[in-house]
């Protein structure tokens, strides 16, 4: 494995993350209107946006705010109460919802 | 999609003149490499690398693609994950490029140092140039390769079906890859990249999401869900619907083309043998064992009572006799007479005499009601057992106060037995009455009565439930705030714990001396004995309730044939336990899912269901048109009636009409639309490559390593294929 680093280091170097490399790339002093992998992303959605029960898939009106989950009738509320913390956060980060602590 | 990849080593490298460009499609699910014209890939698999240690030789191996499982279990894969060279559609990791691109050439039957071939291969749209830089460095000097030459999979994969007829000059290509979606639309055979457009959901997160929803459901089957069964159960299972409310509805409501569209997955399970019922021989074998048992203990008791009333009668005539002596002796030999026997006193006898006749009496077995006279008669003579408890103190010596205090303290427990006696026998008595009066109850309006204790357990095992679930979750907080155990906006505190928080900020509070002086003193520590979860104290009103809530569960065992002491899970199974109490059964080891179905790609066309902000494939149409910089009524109308659906992702059942109503409601009203399918959405970019790289223009478009050294990354970054030739 020698071989493939030679200046000494042993031990793998470490890559930069797309993050890293698209701010390497300094694609703000090109013109804009040229294509670049930042700006042929997509925008925002203009539709409002679809509220779907997070446990049963229904359509959901209702939201429990002490959860922050969705619910579509009240025997998915029933559960939502009685589930522990671990599965709340579970469900709430399937919907990137959940609460991360840095 | 087999994940058992063809991946033997070819043969016939060497017949190839080197002339003939090799066509490597890099994708972020599976890896394909062939050579310039052929129909197919020579090899295809999955673009990731494992490195395992080797159990016994402890070395270090890699894996590339995916693997044999039987083979695995000699290596140590707990620090070793399948890793790939992508971050999101970008190459970003090249040693493990160079693993894979190792394992491929070599596999293609490359045994030279140098790899002298053209290459082509694919990358993604808008490569960032460091990327594609290292890529071709790594191409140029670790293989040798003469020249390079980079494309978009999306874009052959159009020029590819066009060829075929497909599509035409003029469309839009929509390509659901695997980490990423794009959109380009095709103006005169060549991409227009500035239309271009990107949302980051893939392949990968619908399969993510399915993987998550299934374990969350069903938590004690999470260790069969791995990712790969999960992929397997989307490609064979999901779906996309029509229109995602209405195909709610149809499940919420239960009807039965609900239920025809619900698949149910049984997991191996073997059934515990059942124990037949016993026969009746079986019955009468063991009944009679039994008494034989009972025969054998009964004789062994009675033949040690009967031993212990001969001894104890013995003692008696033994005491009786010494008595009679006694009083024959003269009364100054007394002493000497009772040393030798070894009794102190004549009362001492006697007292030895009584309790021997008590014990006998009690070996006899005869009634109790001779035990209560005999102890009444003893409390009777307590004022002369206790004869100085009511000599006040004054009139004392030392001695007999103390005699006192062990007299008095000899009552008062004997009167606390009997009171305890007592209340024992009041409750019995008490109890007797309510069964008698439940009975009574009972047997004349037996339906009545069960429908009353029914209610009654309901409730109760409510409140119970609720007050366990406030103790565990008001005490650390159920919610989303901290998780340390804090307490969040709107909390209620409940008195213990707002005592600990007294103690708590007043232990903390700095009285602005300066140091912090808690701790100096040992009073300080008793703070925490206060604080201690543990010393609080139950309120009365749960033990009674849970008390009074066993027993009706047993009367209701007794007499409700229907009766389960468990509440029951709801009619869509949202959570399911396992129940601990009953027979695991078949349907405890089905994964069942329905709206799981249609729910997961579901998040193709509504990113924000997983939260990703961005537009979902119809409306990325739109935003494409939109972004063309070349306008006309015509352009649109052309593009929207070649559509083209390619890319991994693009094989769920239901996406051609989805996508085109959702096209339709974002143009103007009789716009032409037509969307089609490519002819193979997975090999497809493949074949256009290879096709590509067979045309004889093709060397025009790749660049040397002088190209790549002389001309520098600015170049580079320009650098474009050129699709029609």
């Amino acid at each position: 494995m020698y071989d493939k680093y030679p200046k000494g280091q042993n031990r793998s170097r470490h890559w930069k993350h797309l993050k890293q490399i698209l701010q390497a790339e300094n694609y703000q002093n090109y013109p804009p209107d040229e294509p670049n992998y930042v700006n042929i992303g997509s925008p925002p959605s203009m539709h409002p946006c679809k509220r779907i029960c997070d446990i049963t898939g229904f359509e959901a009106p209702y939201f429990d705010p002490r959860t922050n989950l969705r619910y579509a009738n009240a025997d998915v509320f029933k559960l939502i109460r009685s589930l522990p913390n671990e599965y709340v956060q579970r469900y709430l980060a399937l919907r990137n919802a959940a609460v991360v602590l840095k | 999609m087999p994940f058992i990849t063809q991946t033997q080593r070819q043969s016939d490298y060497n017949l190839f003149p080197s002339t003939t460009p090799i066509v490597i499609d890099n994708g972020a699910s599976y890896f394909r490499i062939g050579w310039a014209g052929e129909n197919d890939p020579r090899l295809i698999f999955r673009n990731i690398v494992q490195r395992p240690r080797h159990k016994a030789t402890g070395e270090t191996v890699t894996i590339v693609g995916d693997h044999d499982p039987a083979l695995l279990k000699y290596f140590d894969c707990t620090r070793s994950g399948p890793r790939s060279a992508f971050d999101s559609n970008v190459v970003y990791q090249f040693e493990i490029m160079e693993y894979i691109l190792d394992f491929g050439f070599d596999r293609m039957g490359a045994d030279g140092s140098q790899v002298d071939h053209p290459v082509l291969i694919t990358e993604c749209v808008c490569n960032p140039v460091q990327s594609r830089s290292k890529m071709a460095e790594l191409l140029f000097e670790t293989y040798g390769v003469p020249s390079v030459a980079f494309g978009v999979d999306a874009a052959f994969s159009y020029k590819y079906n066009q060829q075929l007829g497909v599509c035409d000059k003029d469309g839009l290509a929509i390509c659901p890859g695997f980490s990423t979606t794009h959109v380009i639309p095709f103006v005169d055979g060549e991409p227009v990249y500035q239309g271009c457009c990107r949302t980051s959901v893939g392949g990968y997160h619908v399969t993510d999401y399915l993987k998550q929803l299934l374990s969350l459901k069903y938590p004690h089957h999470m260790t069969r869900m791995t990712w790969e069964k999960v992929e397997d159960l989307k490609m064979e299972h999901c779906y996309i619907a029509p229109d995602y409310a209405s195909e709610a509805r149809l499940f919420q409501k239960g009807t039965k083309e609900a239920e025809d569209k619900t698949r149910c997955w049984q997991l191996p399970w073997i059934p515990q043998p059942v124990e037949e019922p016993p026969s009746e021989d079986e019955i009468a074998r063991k009944a009679a064992i039994k008494e034989k048992q009972g025969q054998r203990l009964r004789e062994m008791a009675e033949a040690k009572r009967s031993s212990r009333i001969n001894e104890l009668e013995n003692e008696l005539h033994g005491l009786e006799f010494l008595l009679q002596q006694l009083e024959n002796v003269e009364q100054n030999d007394i002493p000497s007479f009772l040393s030798k026997t070894g009794y102190v006193s004549k009362q001492e006898i006697e007292s030895a005499h009584v309790k021997v006749t008590q014990s006998l009496r009690k070996a006899k077995g005869e009634p109790k009601a001779e035990q209560v006279d005999i102890e009444e008669k003893m409390d009777a003579s307590t004022t002369e057992k206790y004869p100085l408890i009511n000599i006040p103190d004054n009139m004392l010596s030392p001695e007999q106060l103390k005699e006192k205090k062990r007299q008095l303290f000899l009552k008062t427990t004997s009167e606390g037995r009997q009171r305890a006696k007592q209340k024992r026998f009041e409750e019995e008595l008490e109890r007797e009455r309510q069964n008698q009066q439940d009975e009574e109850k009972r047997l004349e309006n037996p339906e009545l009565y069960l429908e009353q204790l029914r209610a009654r357990h309901r409730e109760l095992s409510e409140k119970v439930e609720q007050r366990k679930r406030l103790k565990t979750n008001g005490g650390n907080t159920n919610g989303n705030n901290n998780f340390s155990g804090g307490v969040g906006r709107g909390e209620r505190l409940n008195a213990a714990q707002k005592e600990r928080m007294r103690l708590l900020t007043t232990a903390a509070f700095d009285r602005g001396k300066g140091e912090d002086t808690f701790g100096a003193r040992d009073e300080d520590w008793q703070l925490y004995k206060l604080m201690s979860k543990d010393n609080d104290d139950d309120d009365e009103g749960p033990d009674m309730d849970e008390a009074e809530l066993a027993r009706i569960s047993s009367r209701l065992q007794d007499i409700d044939p229907t009766f389960v002491s468990r509440p029951e899970v709801g009619p869509f199974q949202p959570v399911v336990e396992i129940p601990k109490f009953r027979r695991l059964t078949q349907e405890d080891y089905q994964v069942v899912f329905g709206v799981e179905r249609f729910r997961c790609p579901e998040i193709l066309f509504h990113p924000n269901l997983v939260g990703i902000d961005q537009v979902g494939l119809d409306e990325m149409a739109g935003v494409s048109m939109k972004r063309l910089p070349s306008k006309g009524q015509d352009v649109e109308e052309r593009l929207t009636s070649s559509i083209l659906i390619t890319g991994g992702s693009s094989l769920f059942p239901g996406m051609s009409e989805r996508l085109e109503a959702g096209i339709r409601m974002i143009r103007p009203c009789g716009t032409p639309i037509r969307v089609v399918r490519a002819s193979d959405p997975v090999l497809d970019a493949w074949h256009g490559a290879a096709a590509y790289a067979a045309a004889l223009r093709f060397p025009e478009q790749t660049f040397s390593k002088m190209d790549y050294y002389e001309k520098g990354e600015d170049w580079l970054r320009r650098y474009q294929l050129r699709y029609t030739l």
